[in-house]
Protein backbone atom coordinates (compact mmCIF):
# COMPACT_ATOMS: atom_id res chain seq x y z
CA UNK A 1 0.00 0.00 0.00
CA UNK A 2 1.30 3.48 -0.77
CA UNK A 3 2.34 5.76 2.04
CA UNK A 4 0.06 8.58 3.10
CA UNK A 5 3.10 10.74 3.90
CA UNK A 6 6.42 10.36 2.15
CA UNK A 7 9.33 12.66 2.95
CA UNK A 8 12.50 12.23 0.90
CA UNK A 9 15.85 13.92 1.52
CA UNK A 10 14.12 16.98 2.93
CA UNK A 11 16.40 19.88 3.83
CA UNK A 12 14.85 23.25 4.61
CA UNK A 13 16.30 26.60 5.60
CA UNK A 14 14.08 29.55 6.56
CA UNK A 15 14.65 32.66 4.46
CA UNK A 16 16.27 34.50 7.34
CA UNK A 17 17.82 31.43 8.92
CA UNK A 18 21.57 31.01 9.24
CA UNK A 19 21.53 27.21 8.97
CA UNK A 20 18.97 24.61 7.84
CA UNK A 21 16.12 23.96 10.27
CA UNK A 22 15.75 20.44 8.83
CA UNK A 23 18.55 18.33 7.38
CA UNK A 24 18.15 15.26 5.13
CA UNK A 25 14.89 14.02 6.62
CA UNK A 26 13.52 10.73 5.28
CA UNK A 27 10.29 9.36 6.62
CA UNK A 28 7.21 7.36 5.60
CA UNK A 29 3.84 7.17 7.28
CA UNK A 30 1.45 4.39 6.24
CA UNK A 31 -2.30 5.08 6.14
CA UNK A 32 -3.74 4.73 9.62
CA UNK A 33 -0.42 4.95 11.49
CA UNK A 34 0.05 6.82 14.77
CA UNK A 35 3.38 8.66 14.71
CA UNK A 36 4.91 10.52 17.65
CA UNK A 37 7.54 13.23 17.14
CA UNK A 38 9.62 14.51 20.02
CA UNK A 39 12.90 16.29 20.67
CA UNK A 40 14.20 19.38 22.45
CA UNK A 41 13.12 22.95 21.69
CA UNK A 42 14.50 24.12 18.35
CA UNK A 43 14.99 20.59 16.96
CA UNK A 44 12.74 21.24 13.93
CA UNK A 45 9.52 19.53 15.07
CA UNK A 46 7.13 22.33 14.10
CA UNK A 47 9.06 22.96 10.89
CA UNK A 48 8.60 19.33 9.89
CA UNK A 49 4.83 19.54 10.43
CA UNK A 50 4.76 22.75 8.39
CA UNK A 51 6.47 20.97 5.50
CA UNK A 52 3.75 18.29 5.58
CA UNK A 53 0.65 20.51 5.82
CA UNK A 54 2.03 22.94 3.23
CA UNK A 55 2.51 26.01 5.45
CA UNK A 56 6.05 25.55 4.10
CA UNK A 57 6.53 26.55 1.27
CA UNK A 58 3.10 28.14 0.66
CA UNK A 59 3.20 30.65 3.57
CA UNK A 60 6.78 30.52 4.84
CA UNK A 61 9.37 30.65 2.11
CA UNK A 62 12.93 29.44 2.21
CA UNK A 63 15.31 27.07 0.57
CA UNK A 64 13.65 23.67 0.27
CA UNK A 65 15.41 20.59 -1.12
CA UNK A 66 13.94 17.12 -1.46
CA UNK A 67 10.26 16.23 -1.72
CA UNK A 68 7.27 15.89 0.56
CA UNK A 69 4.23 13.99 -0.71
CA UNK A 70 0.88 13.64 1.03
CA UNK A 71 -1.54 11.05 -0.41
CA UNK A 72 0.48 11.16 -3.61
CA UNK A 73 0.31 14.97 -3.95
CA UNK A 74 3.57 16.87 -4.04
CA UNK A 75 3.14 19.46 -1.28
CA UNK A 76 5.26 22.15 -2.95
CA UNK A 77 3.34 22.08 -6.24
CA UNK A 78 -0.19 21.47 -4.89
CA UNK A 79 -2.65 24.17 -3.89
CA UNK A 80 -3.27 24.82 -0.22
CA UNK A 81 -6.95 24.00 -0.84
CA UNK A 82 -6.16 20.55 -2.23
CA UNK A 83 -3.86 19.86 0.72
CA UNK A 84 -6.50 21.00 3.20
CA UNK A 85 -8.77 18.23 1.91
CA UNK A 86 -6.24 15.62 3.02
CA UNK A 87 -4.41 17.00 6.02
CA UNK A 88 -5.46 19.22 8.94
CA UNK A 89 -3.38 20.68 11.76
CA UNK A 90 -4.14 21.32 15.45
CA UNK A 91 -1.88 23.81 17.23
CA UNK A 92 -0.61 24.12 20.80
CA UNK A 93 -2.97 26.91 21.81
CA UNK A 94 -6.55 26.09 20.77
CA UNK A 95 -7.58 29.77 20.98
CA UNK A 96 -5.10 30.47 18.20
CA UNK A 97 -7.13 28.63 15.59
CA UNK A 98 -10.75 29.14 16.68
CA UNK A 99 -12.64 31.54 14.42
CA UNK A 100 -16.23 31.10 15.66
CA UNK A 101 -18.27 31.87 18.76
CA UNK A 102 -20.00 28.51 19.14
CA UNK A 103 -18.88 24.90 18.78
CA UNK A 104 -21.24 24.01 15.89
CA UNK A 105 -20.18 27.07 13.87
CA UNK A 106 -16.53 26.22 14.41
CA UNK A 107 -16.88 22.62 13.29
CA UNK A 108 -19.00 23.61 10.24
CA UNK A 109 -16.61 26.39 9.22
CA UNK A 110 -14.27 24.33 7.04
CA UNK A 111 -16.89 22.53 4.93
CA UNK A 112 -18.91 25.78 4.58
CA UNK A 113 -15.87 27.40 3.01
CA UNK A 114 -15.53 24.54 0.57
CA UNK A 115 -19.13 25.09 -0.54
CA UNK A 116 -20.29 21.70 0.77
CA UNK A 117 -24.13 21.41 0.51
CA UNK A 118 -26.11 22.20 3.64
CA UNK A 119 -27.41 18.69 4.42
CA UNK A 120 -23.95 17.27 3.95
CA UNK A 121 -22.49 19.85 6.36
CA UNK A 122 -25.05 18.84 8.99
CA UNK A 123 -24.09 15.20 8.54
CA UNK A 124 -20.37 15.93 8.83
CA UNK A 125 -20.94 18.15 11.87
CA UNK A 126 -22.88 15.45 13.69
CA UNK A 127 -20.32 12.77 12.88
CA UNK A 128 -17.30 14.90 13.81
CA UNK A 129 -18.79 15.84 17.18
CA UNK A 130 -19.67 12.22 17.84
CA UNK A 131 -16.21 10.90 16.97
CA UNK A 132 -14.57 13.27 19.44
CA UNK A 133 -17.36 12.68 22.01
CA UNK A 134 -18.42 16.28 22.33
CA UNK A 135 -22.00 16.01 21.01
CA UNK A 136 -23.23 17.53 24.26
CA UNK A 137 -21.12 20.66 23.67
CA UNK A 138 -22.65 21.39 20.26
CA UNK A 139 -24.44 24.62 21.24
CA UNK A 140 -21.91 25.85 23.77
CA UNK A 141 -19.89 29.05 23.41
CA UNK A 142 -16.24 28.10 22.86
CA UNK A 143 -15.11 30.62 25.48
CA UNK A 144 -16.87 28.58 28.20
CA UNK A 145 -15.03 25.32 27.48
CA UNK A 146 -12.07 23.74 29.29
CA UNK A 147 -8.73 23.36 27.50
CA UNK A 148 -9.30 19.65 26.79
CA UNK A 149 -12.76 20.38 25.40
CA UNK A 150 -11.41 23.19 23.20
CA UNK A 151 -8.74 20.93 21.74
CA UNK A 152 -11.39 18.34 20.92
CA UNK A 153 -13.40 21.07 19.17
CA UNK A 154 -10.26 21.92 17.16
CA UNK A 155 -9.87 18.23 16.22
CA UNK A 156 -13.57 18.04 15.37
CA UNK A 157 -13.29 21.09 13.10
CA UNK A 158 -10.59 19.24 11.18
CA UNK A 159 -12.58 15.99 11.06
CA UNK A 160 -15.45 17.78 9.31
CA UNK A 161 -13.05 18.24 6.37
CA UNK A 162 -12.80 14.41 6.16
CA UNK A 163 -8.98 14.37 6.31
CA UNK A 164 -6.78 11.32 5.93
CA UNK A 165 -4.11 12.77 8.21
CA UNK A 166 -4.26 14.94 11.34
CA UNK A 167 -1.11 16.75 12.46
CA UNK A 168 -0.93 18.04 16.02
CA UNK A 169 1.70 20.42 17.37
CA UNK A 170 2.05 19.82 21.13
CA UNK A 171 -1.74 19.89 21.65
CA UNK A 172 -1.68 18.98 25.36
CA UNK A 173 1.14 21.11 26.77
CA UNK A 174 -1.29 23.68 28.18
CA UNK A 175 -3.78 21.12 29.47
CA UNK A 176 -4.24 19.62 32.91
CA UNK A 177 -3.86 15.83 33.31
CA UNK A 178 -7.53 15.07 32.61
CA UNK A 179 -7.50 17.29 29.49
CA UNK A 180 -4.39 15.47 28.26
CA UNK A 181 -6.06 12.09 28.72
CA UNK A 182 -9.20 13.31 26.90
CA UNK A 183 -7.21 14.44 23.87
CA UNK A 184 -5.02 11.32 23.59
CA UNK A 185 -8.05 9.04 24.03
CA UNK A 186 -9.91 10.89 21.27
CA UNK A 187 -6.88 10.61 18.95
CA UNK A 188 -6.40 6.93 19.67
CA UNK A 189 -10.05 6.23 18.85
CA UNK A 190 -9.96 8.24 15.61
CA UNK A 191 -6.84 6.37 14.65
CA UNK A 192 -7.98 2.87 15.57
CA UNK A 193 -11.67 3.07 14.66
CA UNK A 194 -11.54 5.29 11.58
CA UNK A 195 -8.04 4.70 10.23
CA UNK A 196 -7.03 8.36 10.30
CA UNK A 197 -3.25 8.75 10.39
CA UNK A 198 -2.03 10.82 13.35
CA UNK A 199 1.27 12.69 13.48
CA UNK A 200 1.69 14.32 16.87
CA UNK A 201 4.49 16.46 18.28
CA UNK A 202 4.68 16.11 22.06
CA UNK A 203 7.03 16.27 25.06
CA UNK A 204 4.87 13.72 26.86
CA UNK A 205 6.91 10.54 26.38
CA UNK A 206 4.61 8.48 28.61
CA UNK A 207 1.68 9.08 26.25
CA UNK A 208 3.79 8.81 23.10
CA UNK A 209 5.22 5.37 23.91
CA UNK A 210 1.77 4.13 24.93
CA UNK A 211 0.02 5.26 21.75
CA UNK A 212 2.50 5.46 18.87
CA UNK A 213 3.32 2.91 16.18
CA UNK A 214 6.57 4.75 15.50
CA UNK A 215 8.42 7.54 17.28
CA UNK A 216 10.76 10.02 15.64
CA UNK A 217 13.26 11.89 17.80
CA UNK A 218 14.54 15.06 16.16
CA UNK A 219 17.72 16.77 17.29
CA UNK A 220 19.28 19.83 15.66
CA UNK A 221 17.22 19.37 12.51
CA UNK A 222 18.07 15.70 11.99
CA UNK A 223 16.37 12.44 12.84
CA UNK A 224 18.36 11.16 15.81
CA UNK A 225 16.35 7.99 16.49
CA UNK A 226 13.43 6.50 14.61
CA UNK A 227 11.57 3.29 15.39
CA UNK A 228 8.89 1.50 17.37
CA UNK A 229 8.50 2.78 20.95
CA UNK A 230 10.42 -0.11 22.52
CA UNK A 231 13.32 0.34 20.10
CA UNK A 232 13.44 4.07 20.81
CA UNK A 233 13.36 3.47 24.58
CA UNK A 234 16.23 0.98 24.30
CA UNK A 235 18.48 3.90 23.26
CA UNK A 236 17.99 5.82 26.44
CA UNK A 237 21.55 7.12 26.71
CA UNK A 238 21.34 8.65 23.23
CA UNK A 239 17.97 10.13 24.18
CA UNK A 240 19.41 11.52 27.40
CA UNK A 241 22.23 13.22 25.48
CA UNK A 242 19.52 15.00 23.44
CA UNK A 243 17.67 16.03 26.60
CA UNK A 244 14.81 13.58 26.02
CA UNK A 245 13.70 11.47 28.97
CA UNK A 246 12.24 7.96 28.73
CA UNK A 247 9.26 7.18 30.99
CA UNK A 248 10.15 6.40 34.61
CA UNK A 249 9.23 2.70 34.40
CA UNK A 250 11.54 2.30 31.40
CA UNK A 251 14.41 4.08 33.15
CA UNK A 252 13.96 2.00 36.28
CA UNK A 253 13.53 -1.39 34.60
CA UNK A 254 16.48 -0.95 32.23
CA UNK A 255 18.75 0.31 35.05
CA UNK A 256 17.79 -2.58 37.31
CA UNK A 257 18.36 -5.23 34.64
CA UNK A 258 21.69 -3.71 33.70
CA UNK A 259 22.82 -3.66 37.33
CA UNK A 260 21.90 -7.33 37.65
CA UNK A 261 23.88 -8.11 34.51
CA UNK A 262 20.75 -9.29 32.70
CA UNK A 263 20.15 -6.78 29.90
CA UNK A 264 16.52 -6.75 28.82
CA UNK A 265 15.74 -7.70 25.21
CA UNK A 266 14.12 -4.83 23.29
CA UNK A 267 10.80 -6.65 22.91
CA UNK A 268 10.49 -6.98 26.71
CA UNK A 269 11.00 -3.30 27.54
CA UNK A 270 7.90 -2.19 29.49
CA UNK A 271 6.04 0.83 28.14
CA UNK A 272 3.53 1.21 30.97
CA UNK A 273 3.30 0.59 34.71
CA UNK A 274 1.17 -2.49 33.98
CA UNK A 275 3.94 -3.96 31.82
CA UNK A 276 6.63 -3.16 34.41
CA UNK A 277 4.83 -4.84 37.31
CA UNK A 278 5.45 -8.51 36.36
CA UNK A 279 9.08 -7.78 35.42
CA UNK A 280 9.78 -6.35 38.86
CA UNK A 281 7.85 -9.19 40.52
CA UNK A 282 10.02 -11.73 38.76
CA UNK A 283 13.24 -10.08 39.91
CA UNK A 284 12.06 -9.71 43.49
CA UNK A 285 11.02 -13.35 43.73
CA UNK A 286 14.04 -14.76 41.86
CA UNK A 287 16.37 -12.88 44.15
CA UNK A 288 14.52 -13.89 47.25
CA UNK A 289 13.87 -10.33 48.27
CA UNK A 290 12.84 -10.07 51.88
CA UNK A 291 12.85 -13.85 52.09
CA UNK A 292 9.85 -14.73 49.90
CA UNK B 1 6.75 34.19 64.57
CA UNK B 2 3.85 34.74 62.19
CA UNK B 3 3.69 32.49 59.12
CA UNK B 4 4.89 34.02 55.85
CA UNK B 5 1.50 33.36 54.27
CA UNK B 6 -1.75 32.76 56.05
CA UNK B 7 -5.24 32.48 54.58
CA UNK B 8 -8.17 32.34 56.98
CA UNK B 9 -11.58 31.39 55.59
CA UNK B 10 -10.63 32.92 52.23
CA UNK B 11 -13.49 33.13 49.74
CA UNK B 12 -13.45 34.58 46.26
CA UNK B 13 -16.45 35.29 44.12
CA UNK B 14 -15.75 36.70 40.66
CA UNK B 15 -17.99 39.58 39.47
CA UNK B 16 -19.81 37.08 37.19
CA UNK B 17 -20.91 35.19 40.31
CA UNK B 18 -18.46 32.26 40.00
CA UNK B 19 -17.52 31.14 43.51
CA UNK B 20 -13.87 30.21 42.91
CA UNK B 21 -12.59 29.79 46.48
CA UNK B 22 -14.77 28.28 49.21
CA UNK B 23 -13.10 29.22 52.49
CA UNK B 24 -9.42 28.38 52.19
CA UNK B 25 -7.44 27.93 55.41
CA UNK B 26 -3.72 27.48 54.96
CA UNK B 27 -0.49 28.58 56.52
CA UNK B 28 2.95 28.60 54.86
CA UNK B 29 6.15 29.30 56.78
CA UNK B 30 9.09 31.35 55.54
CA UNK B 31 11.46 29.26 53.42
CA UNK B 32 8.98 26.55 52.40
CA UNK B 33 8.98 25.04 48.88
CA UNK B 34 5.36 24.32 48.00
CA UNK B 35 3.75 22.93 44.85
CA UNK B 36 0.09 23.67 44.19
CA UNK B 37 -1.68 21.15 41.99
CA UNK B 38 -5.23 20.48 40.82
CA UNK B 39 -7.37 20.53 37.71
CA UNK B 40 -7.80 23.64 35.59
CA UNK B 41 -10.48 25.77 37.23
CA UNK B 42 -9.88 24.34 40.72
CA UNK B 43 -8.79 27.70 42.16
CA UNK B 44 -4.97 27.43 42.14
CA UNK B 45 -4.23 30.66 40.29
CA UNK B 46 -7.11 32.50 41.96
CA UNK B 47 -5.60 31.64 45.35
CA UNK B 48 -2.08 32.73 44.45
CA UNK B 49 -3.30 36.04 43.01
CA UNK B 50 -4.59 36.99 46.47
CA UNK B 51 -1.08 36.97 47.88
CA UNK B 52 0.04 40.11 46.07
CA UNK B 53 -3.34 41.78 45.79
CA UNK B 54 -4.04 41.04 42.11
CA UNK B 55 -7.32 39.68 43.48
CA UNK B 56 -9.02 40.69 46.74
CA UNK B 57 -10.76 38.38 49.20
CA UNK B 58 -14.53 38.71 48.97
CA UNK B 59 -14.66 37.13 52.45
CA UNK B 60 -11.97 36.11 54.91
CA UNK B 61 -8.41 37.33 55.36
CA UNK B 62 -5.00 36.90 53.74
CA UNK B 63 -1.94 37.79 55.79
CA UNK B 64 1.54 38.07 54.34
CA UNK B 65 4.43 38.24 56.76
CA UNK B 66 2.05 38.90 59.62
CA UNK B 67 0.17 41.80 58.03
CA UNK B 68 -3.19 41.68 56.27
CA UNK B 69 -3.08 42.24 52.51
CA UNK B 70 -6.46 44.02 52.83
CA UNK B 71 -6.53 46.91 50.40
CA UNK B 72 -2.78 47.44 50.18
CA UNK B 73 -1.88 48.28 46.57
CA UNK B 74 -0.29 45.70 44.27
CA UNK B 75 2.72 47.98 43.90
CA UNK B 76 3.39 47.68 47.63
CA UNK B 77 2.68 43.93 47.78
CA UNK B 78 4.96 43.28 44.78
CA UNK B 79 7.96 44.09 46.98
CA UNK B 80 7.07 41.14 49.18
CA UNK B 81 5.39 38.69 46.82
CA UNK B 82 6.68 38.27 43.28
CA UNK B 83 4.30 36.66 40.80
CA UNK B 84 5.37 35.11 37.47
CA UNK B 85 2.57 34.55 35.02
CA UNK B 86 2.00 31.20 33.35
CA UNK B 87 2.84 32.65 29.96
CA UNK B 88 5.93 34.89 30.12
CA UNK B 89 4.67 36.76 27.06
CA UNK B 90 1.75 38.09 29.12
CA UNK B 91 4.23 39.80 31.37
CA UNK B 92 7.17 40.87 29.19
CA UNK B 93 6.75 44.20 27.42
CA UNK B 94 10.14 45.96 27.21
CA UNK B 95 12.43 45.79 24.18
CA UNK B 96 15.54 44.72 26.05
CA UNK B 97 16.09 42.18 28.79
CA UNK B 98 17.82 44.86 30.87
CA UNK B 99 14.87 47.28 30.73
CA UNK B 100 12.45 44.49 31.55
CA UNK B 101 14.35 43.51 34.68
CA UNK B 102 14.95 47.16 35.66
CA UNK B 103 11.28 48.11 35.27
CA UNK B 104 10.24 47.24 38.85
CA UNK B 105 13.20 48.88 40.61
CA UNK B 106 12.81 52.00 38.41
CA UNK B 107 9.21 52.23 39.58
CA UNK B 108 10.35 51.91 43.17
CA UNK B 109 12.37 55.08 42.40
CA UNK B 110 15.58 53.47 43.58
CA UNK B 111 18.89 55.18 42.90
CA UNK B 112 20.51 54.36 39.52
CA UNK B 113 23.43 52.46 41.10
CA UNK B 114 20.98 50.40 43.20
CA UNK B 115 18.88 49.63 40.09
CA UNK B 116 21.99 48.59 38.18
CA UNK B 117 23.11 46.36 41.05
CA UNK B 118 19.72 44.65 41.31
CA UNK B 119 19.49 43.99 37.57
CA UNK B 120 23.00 42.55 37.44
CA UNK B 121 22.25 40.34 40.45
CA UNK B 122 18.88 39.11 39.07
CA UNK B 123 20.29 38.33 35.61
CA UNK B 124 23.14 36.45 37.18
CA UNK B 125 20.72 34.41 39.31
CA UNK B 126 18.80 33.27 36.22
CA UNK B 127 21.89 32.84 34.02
CA UNK B 128 21.06 35.54 31.48
CA UNK B 129 23.91 38.00 32.09
CA UNK B 130 25.03 37.71 28.47
CA UNK B 131 21.59 38.55 27.14
CA UNK B 132 20.99 41.86 28.88
CA UNK B 133 20.89 43.79 25.60
CA UNK B 134 18.79 41.22 23.71
CA UNK B 135 15.18 41.74 22.78
CA UNK B 136 13.23 39.27 24.95
CA UNK B 137 11.19 38.22 21.93
CA UNK B 138 14.34 36.95 20.19
CA UNK B 139 14.92 34.51 23.04
CA UNK B 140 13.60 30.96 23.42
CA UNK B 141 10.54 30.31 25.55
CA UNK B 142 12.70 28.87 28.35
CA UNK B 143 14.86 32.00 28.30
CA UNK B 144 11.82 34.31 28.28
CA UNK B 145 10.54 32.46 31.34
CA UNK B 146 13.86 33.26 33.02
CA UNK B 147 13.52 36.93 32.08
CA UNK B 148 10.12 36.93 33.77
CA UNK B 149 11.64 35.41 36.92
CA UNK B 150 14.51 37.94 36.88
CA UNK B 151 12.02 40.82 36.54
CA UNK B 152 10.36 39.59 39.73
CA UNK B 153 13.65 38.90 41.54
CA UNK B 154 14.86 42.46 41.03
CA UNK B 155 12.07 43.55 43.39
CA UNK B 156 13.74 41.49 46.17
CA UNK B 157 10.53 39.70 47.16
CA UNK B 158 10.45 37.30 50.11
CA UNK B 159 7.93 35.08 48.33
CA UNK B 160 8.08 33.82 44.74
CA UNK B 161 4.86 32.57 43.13
CA UNK B 162 5.49 30.90 39.79
CA UNK B 163 2.54 29.79 37.68
CA UNK B 164 3.35 26.72 35.57
CA UNK B 165 7.09 27.26 35.16
CA UNK B 166 7.60 24.26 32.85
CA UNK B 167 4.57 24.44 30.54
CA UNK B 168 5.42 24.33 26.86
CA UNK B 169 9.09 23.63 27.52
CA UNK B 170 11.16 20.59 26.70
CA UNK B 171 12.38 18.32 29.48
CA UNK B 172 15.82 19.88 29.82
CA UNK B 173 14.51 23.47 29.99
CA UNK B 174 11.91 22.28 32.51
CA UNK B 175 14.53 20.73 34.79
CA UNK B 176 16.80 23.79 34.43
CA UNK B 177 13.90 26.03 35.45
CA UNK B 178 13.09 23.95 38.55
CA UNK B 179 16.79 23.81 39.48
CA UNK B 180 16.82 27.60 39.34
CA UNK B 181 13.72 27.80 41.55
CA UNK B 182 15.30 25.30 43.96
CA UNK B 183 18.40 27.47 44.15
CA UNK B 184 16.29 30.56 44.90
CA UNK B 185 14.49 28.61 47.62
CA UNK B 186 17.82 27.63 49.17
CA UNK B 187 18.85 31.28 49.02
CA UNK B 188 15.93 31.99 51.36
CA UNK B 189 12.91 32.74 49.16
CA UNK B 190 9.61 31.12 50.08
CA UNK B 191 8.49 29.41 46.88
CA UNK B 192 5.01 28.48 45.64
CA UNK B 193 4.68 26.99 42.19
CA UNK B 194 1.63 25.82 40.28
CA UNK B 195 2.09 22.85 37.98
CA UNK B 196 0.55 19.82 36.26
CA UNK B 197 3.88 18.02 36.00
CA UNK B 198 3.82 15.28 38.66
CA UNK B 199 7.37 13.95 38.16
CA UNK B 200 8.68 17.52 38.65
CA UNK B 201 6.54 17.89 41.77
CA UNK B 202 7.89 14.61 43.14
CA UNK B 203 11.44 15.64 42.42
CA UNK B 204 11.44 19.20 43.75
CA UNK B 205 8.55 20.13 46.05
CA UNK B 206 8.75 19.51 49.79
CA UNK B 207 5.07 20.22 50.41
CA UNK B 208 2.05 19.69 48.22
CA UNK B 209 -1.30 21.46 48.34
CA UNK B 210 -4.05 19.93 46.18
CA UNK B 211 -6.98 22.08 45.12
CA UNK B 212 -10.35 20.75 44.01
CA UNK B 213 -13.37 22.88 43.18
CA UNK B 214 -12.23 25.83 45.26
CA UNK B 215 -11.27 23.80 48.33
CA UNK B 216 -8.03 22.32 49.60
CA UNK B 217 -8.38 18.57 49.15
CA UNK B 218 -4.99 17.49 50.51
CA UNK B 219 -2.11 19.33 52.17
CA UNK B 220 1.04 17.62 53.39
CA UNK B 221 4.55 16.58 52.52
CA UNK B 222 4.98 15.34 48.96
CA UNK B 223 5.31 11.80 50.34
CA UNK B 224 2.11 12.05 52.37
CA UNK B 225 0.04 13.47 49.53
CA UNK B 226 1.16 10.96 46.91
CA UNK B 227 0.20 8.14 49.30
CA UNK B 228 -3.44 9.15 48.88
CA UNK B 229 -3.87 7.67 45.42
CA UNK B 230 -7.61 7.15 45.76
CA UNK B 231 -8.25 10.71 46.94
CA UNK B 232 -6.07 12.13 44.15
CA UNK B 233 -8.05 10.12 41.62
CA UNK B 234 -11.20 12.05 42.55
CA UNK B 235 -9.59 15.09 40.97
CA UNK B 236 -7.98 13.17 38.08
CA UNK B 237 -4.45 13.48 39.40
CA UNK B 238 -2.07 10.61 39.56
CA UNK B 239 1.32 10.18 41.25
CA UNK B 240 4.38 9.53 39.04
CA UNK B 241 4.73 6.12 37.34
CA UNK B 242 7.47 5.00 39.72
CA UNK B 243 5.24 5.68 42.74
CA UNK B 244 2.57 3.44 41.19
CA UNK B 245 5.04 0.67 40.48
CA UNK B 246 6.32 0.66 44.07
CA UNK B 247 2.75 0.56 45.43
CA UNK B 248 2.14 -2.70 43.56
CA UNK B 249 4.77 -4.24 45.85
CA UNK B 250 4.15 -2.23 48.99
CA UNK B 251 5.17 -5.17 51.16
CA UNK B 252 8.71 -4.47 49.88
CA UNK B 253 8.42 -0.70 49.53
CA UNK B 254 6.54 0.37 52.67
CA UNK B 255 7.51 4.04 52.25
CA UNK B 256 6.16 6.10 49.31
CA UNK B 257 8.71 6.20 46.49
CA UNK B 258 8.97 9.45 44.52
CA UNK B 259 11.84 9.00 42.09
CA UNK B 260 13.60 6.39 39.97
CA UNK B 261 16.73 6.88 42.05
CA UNK B 262 14.91 6.17 45.32
CA UNK B 263 13.30 3.12 43.76
CA UNK B 264 16.65 1.78 42.55
CA UNK B 265 18.31 2.41 45.90
CA UNK B 266 15.55 0.60 47.78
CA UNK B 267 15.50 -2.27 45.30
CA UNK B 268 19.27 -2.77 45.49
CA UNK B 269 19.01 -2.79 49.24
CA UNK B 270 16.28 -5.43 49.07
CA UNK B 271 18.41 -7.53 46.75
CA UNK B 272 21.53 -6.96 48.86
CA UNK B 273 23.14 -5.23 45.90
CA UNK B 274 24.01 -2.04 47.73
CA UNK B 275 27.42 -1.77 46.15
CA UNK B 276 25.95 -1.32 42.69
CA UNK B 277 24.08 1.91 43.38
CA UNK B 278 27.18 3.99 42.88
CA UNK B 279 27.03 3.55 39.13
CA UNK B 280 23.46 4.75 38.73
CA UNK B 281 22.77 8.46 38.43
Amino acid sequence: MTNIIQVQDLTFQYRRGTSPALKEINLCVAPGEFVGITGPAGAGKTTLLSCIDGIIPHYYGGDLKGTVEVAGLKVASSTFRDLALIVGTVFEDPDFQMVSISVDEEVAFGPENLGVPREEIEKRLTTALKKTRIESLRDRAISTLSGGQKQRVAISAILSMLPQVILLDDPTSELDPIGTVEVFTALRELNRDFGIAIVIVSQDMERLVENSDQIIVLYEGRILIHGAPRQVCSKRSVLASAGVRVPEVVEFTLSLHEALGKPLPVESIPLTVEEAVPLLGKILSENNAGGI
Amino acid sequence: MAPMIQAINLHHRYPNGFHALHGINVSIEAGEFVAIIGQNGSGKTTFVKHLNGLLRATEGVVNVNGTSVGKRPVSEMARIVGYCFQNPDHQIFCDTVYKEVAYGPVNLKLSPPEIEARVVEALEAVGLTDYKNSNPHDLSKGQRQRVAVAAVLSMHPSVLCIDEPTTGQDYKDGVDMLNLIDKLNQAGHTVLFITHDMPMVARFAKRLIVFREGNILLDGTTYEVFENVEVLKTTFLSPPQITHLAREYNQFYPRTVLSVKEMLDQTFELLKLKSLTGGIQ
